[in-house]
């Protein structure tokens, strides 16, 4: 189901000062999608997901959810949570301590009064999809993070809500166990058909989960696009720095040709995939990602985007090296085969993709 | 969660405030006039009077040396058992839990005269059996004396000074001992170079703490104190207004208003070292398991000296209510000590209308008194943790006063107010003058019950169409039971034994247990205290097992209603 938000403003006052979490969101989510709102801690992204949900009211507004208008400040509307029909995975799970599994995923339904036969089917249903058959009788306190993860998912599920929300629900899960139970909720998700809104701080969460991704900062969304887009091509220099490691090079348009646009920077003159709306002389940001600087740069070609730099640092972190090249005054960082034989100190020559070096529009 | 949150706090606010500044505020007014008929006109008749007795400078030196000293005795005792606990391999480690909790369930009177029977001189137990085996003139053991009251109130505040120990202790950072073993200390120098002055603010936590604790303690030194003409502040204001022919309730007011300030600053002084305790607390615990101590040889004597003392605190003192119940007069237990044993006592305590009456009173103060303590101490409780705002910090300091409340002050406090009002006299009197003291019992138990419900839980209820009400029944509440029956538990047995303000405010036809066994040992009367003592610790453990039955019943229908 779509959920629009027009003009949602939030403020929070403490200790005498104003702090404006949300300011004036616009924000469609489209059906049967999974959306990601991505940001730093304190952006206003679990703020928004609790008005969504019912748990905060904006000052002011509107939020609807299909055909049903659940807030708005204008029309006096506030549609209380328990009557929204969400289905919300909390940070810190929120399993019930004095229930066993079973009555945390049944309670929904309990809510809703449905009758006995049709609790435990759905009950048994929901477990069998999260993969806990079996564990119905277990007090929720003895499950693992893991799996008392999936009790607070099936717990979400179990009503058939219109909406799921996640708010950081692997946050608590250590590194390992995170990687998993991230591809398990993208099958679990991938099968269900369901507009699902997800935050996070972690760039990887959302670029592997998402369909679409927004990233916000203090209280605003600064862009939203697909995982790739979001990635490769970054509006702005913030988003660009906040999905990844970046580097960021300034300088100014000195052409433009069919393909590409052409940049003088501090590195020299850099053909990049075309801008064409940016007029020459105008500054511009250059952003290339480590893992897109060719080194060294592969043979023959013409001299297009090829560099001489000097190997400043050599970092060997596993799968690659995390290597710093000097070109002219500025440190370039660059993912480099592991297997390569390059030393710290070594004078090479980098190569640079036209097609991904983007121009930041700033 | 609750419906109008705008209006709960100010309301609590007014409660609280009026049960805890009032009976001050009352003492303060009282101090200053002239009596209670002629309340207001401002005088400083009653100062001059009460601090220009010549006996009073021996009153204050004896308080001095009565709460300090039972303070430092108590509190070596804790550090011992709480190390011996924490950081050693001492064997039967269940026995700690019992001696920090079951010597509650003992009320202080009774201890009290427990220590009477055994070492009075004139017929102490023990002095008999001492003097009959070794042939003694005259008994070895005197316990009216300073140092017999110092050892009577360090045991009875053992429990509270470990409780503050023990966890203090546990959540100790090993890596500082262990880096002052790498430097080569030994055990013995790490632990007075390092280990106790990192735990300086827990003890002298416990330290203040035992000090407040004896200031207002009125057990100690009204059955041990006044028979051998020891004097304190406590039993000075009892005796001005309680004995002799002309009570004077200005001049204790007076007398009042010195244990009061100093206990006051003291607790707010116990409040500061908490609080930077419980900072230091968690930062380091960081669930490392201390290492423990292998105590080789000293294991056995160790332990021998746990069991003394558990012995001491618990099973003697029954042990001697029970023998005394059964005798018509105090005799070392013998062939024919045991030929005379019968239920005479018991049978009078029965018969006896005044005893009958005050063991009414104090079942129906302990049932009643709880239930409204813990019903205003779920809503305080609710807004200190939950709602967090200026107004919540006022509440929490407001109901952290009374923890300071000397019970026989805050009476004479509560008498101020309660002669202007229809109240005087009657057990509701009492009802309010025992919830305003004992506020904090209700409220600790319960502000950490919320603390563990995490607002997620309550949240994830209302997304999952749990409405308020559904949400309250279905979760806050049975999350709640626990506290709600350790903080009944608290308050029913405490007001059950309450001694101190009700000797104040307690009149004819609203005796309660306490007053009742204080009236037997001034009148000597030691079978028939025994016999209702031991009713009355009875009484505390129904009212202890009930609410514990009830409790997990409470939890269980909700698990029935579920499944």
């Amino acid at each position: 189901m779509e959920i629009r938000i027009a003009q949602v403003t939030k403020n929070y006052f403490s200790g005498g000062k104003t702090i404006q979490a949300l300011s004036e969101v616009d924000l469609r989510i489209s059906a049967n999608q999974i959306f990601t709102l991505l940001g730093p801690s304190g952006c206003g992204k679990t703020t928004l997901l609790r008005c969504i949900v019912g748990l905060e009211s904006p000052d002011a507004g509107e939020i609807a959810i299909g055909d049903e208008v659940v807030f708005s400040r204008a029309k006096g509307i506030f549609i209380p949570p328990d009557k929204r029909g969400l289905g919300m995975v909390f940070q810190t799970y929120a399993i019930w301590p004095h229930m066993n599994v079973f009555d945390n995923v049944a309670y929904p339904l309990q809510t809703r009064r449905e009758s006995k036969e049709a609790i435990c089917k759905k009950v048994a249903r929901t477990l069998k999809f999260v993969q806990l058959d079996g564990f119905e009788n277990r007090p929720a306190t003895k499950l693992s993070g893991g799996q008392q993860q999936r009790v607070a998912l099936a717990r979400a599920l179990v009503a058939e809500p219109k909406v799921i929300l996640f708010d950081e629900p692997l946050s608590n899960l250590d590194a390992k166990l995170r990687e998993e139970t991230r591809k398990e909720l993208r099958t679990f998700l991938g099968e269900l058909k369901i507009t699902a809104v997800y935050v996070t701080h972690d760039r990887i969460e959302a670029l592997s989960l998402s369909d679409e991704i927004a990233v916000m900062k203090d209280g605003r969304i600064v862009e939203i696009g697909p995982p790739k887009k979001i990635y490769f091509d970054p509006a702005s220099r913030f988003v660009a720095d906040f999905i990844g490691q970046a580097n960021l090079i300034g300088g100014h348009v000195s052409a433009h040709d069919g393909a590409s646009t052409f940049v003088v920077s501090d590195i020299g003159t850099v053909a990049c995939a075309a801008r064409a709306e940016l007029p020459v002389g105008s500054p511009a940001m250059l952003c290339i990602r480590p893992e897109f600087i060719r080194v060294p740069a592969a043979d023959g070609g013409t001299s297009l985007n090829r560099f001489r730099g000097r190997v400043e640092t050599l970092l060997f972190v596993g799968e690659a090296y995390e290597g710093e090249i000097r070109v002219g005054k500025t440190r370039l960082i660059a993912k480099i085969d592991p297997a390569s034989e390059i030393r710290e100190g070594d004078e090479i020559t980098i190569g640079l993709d036209p097609n991904r070096c983007f121009l930041l529009a700033k | 969660m609750f419906a109008n949150r705008n209006a709960l706090t100010p309301s609590l606010i007014v409660l609280v405030g009026f049960l805890t500044v009032c009976p001050v505020l009352m003492l303060v007014l009282g101090s200053f006039s002239e009596g209670l008929e002629a309340f207001g006109d401002f005088t400083l008749a009653k100062y001059i009077q009460a601090y220009s007795d010549p006996s009073f400078a021996g009153i204050v030196l004896n308080t001095v040396i009565f709460t300090v000293g039972s303070a430092i005795l108590c509190t070596v005792m804790a550090l011992f058992l709480a190390y011996l606990n924490t950081r050693t391999n001492i064997p039967f480690k269940f026995m700690f839990r019992i001696i920090s909790i079951v010597p509650m369930m003992i009320p202080h009177i009774l201890f009290c005269v427990s220590w009477v029977l055994l070492l009075n001189p004139s017929n102490g137990l023990l002095n008999l059996l001492l003097r009959e085996a070794f042939s003694l003139k005259a008994s070895p053991f005197n316990i009216y004396t300073m140092q017999g009251m110092i050892l009577v109130e360090a045991l009875l505040d053992l429990p509270i000074a470990y409780l503050i120990l023990a966890p203090a202790m546990s959540a100790f950072d090993v890596s500082l001992e262990e880096s002052s073993k790498v430097c080569g200390a030994s055990n013995l120098r790490t632990l007075l170079r390092v280990t106790l002055p990192v735990l300086r603010p827990a003890i002298l936590a416990a330290f203040i703490l035992v000090i407040v604790r004896s200031l207002a303690s009125f057990a100690v030194p009204s059955v041990i104190g006044m028979p051998g003409r020891i004097y304190v502040l406590a039993s000075h204001i009892y005796r001005i207004i309680a004995t002799g022919f002309a009570t004077d309730y200005g001049q204790a007011a007076a007398v009042g208003m010195s244990a009061l300030s100093a206990s006051i600053v003291l607790i707010y002084l116990y409040r500061y070292l908490t609080s930077e305790s419980e900072k230091y607390v968690t930062v380091t615990s960081r669930g490392y398991r201390p290492t423990v101590i292998d105590l080789k040889g000293a294991k056995a004597p160790l332990f021998g000296v746990v069991g003394f003392l558990s012995f001491l605190l618990i099973v003697l003192p029954v042990l001697v209510l029970c023998y005394v119940s059964l005798l018509p007069y105090s005799m070392v237990p013998s062939a024919k000590a045991f030929a005379l044993i019968s239920l005479k006592n018991w049978v009078q305590v029965v018969k006896d209308p005044v005893s009958l009456l005050s063991l009414k009173n104090s079942v129906f103060l302990g049932i009643v008194g709880a239930t409204l303590g813990v019903s205003l101490s779920i809503f305080v409780s609710y807004v200190i943790v939950k709602v967090r705002s200026g107004a919540a910090g006022v509440l929490e300091s407001l109901s952290f006063l009374s923890f300071s409340f000397p019970g026989i002050v805050i009476g004479v406090g509560f008498m101020w107010f309660f002669v202007r009002t229809p109240l005087y006299a009657t057990i509701w009197a009492l009802l309010i003058g025992y919830i305003a003291t004992y506020l904090p019992y209700g409220i600790r138990p319960l502000t950490s019950a919320f603390i563990q419900i995490h607002g997620h839980l309550e949240e994830s209820s209302r997304v999952c169409g749990g409405g308020t009400f559904y949400t309250m029944r279905r979760i806050v509440i049975p999350l709640l039971v626990p506290g709600i029956v350790s903080g009944w538990i608290l308050m029913a047995t405490m007001f059950v034994r309450e001694l101190t303000l009700s000797v104040v405010l307690s009149r004819p036809g609203t005796e309660v247990l306490a007053v009742q066994i204080l009236r037997f040992a001034e009148d000597g009367l030691w079978g028939k205290l025994s016999a209702l003592g031991i009713l009355m610790i009875l009484i505390s453990t129904i009212l202890v097992v009930a609410a514990s039955v009830i409790g997990g019943r409470l939890t269980k229908v909700e698990r029935l209603q579920a499944g």
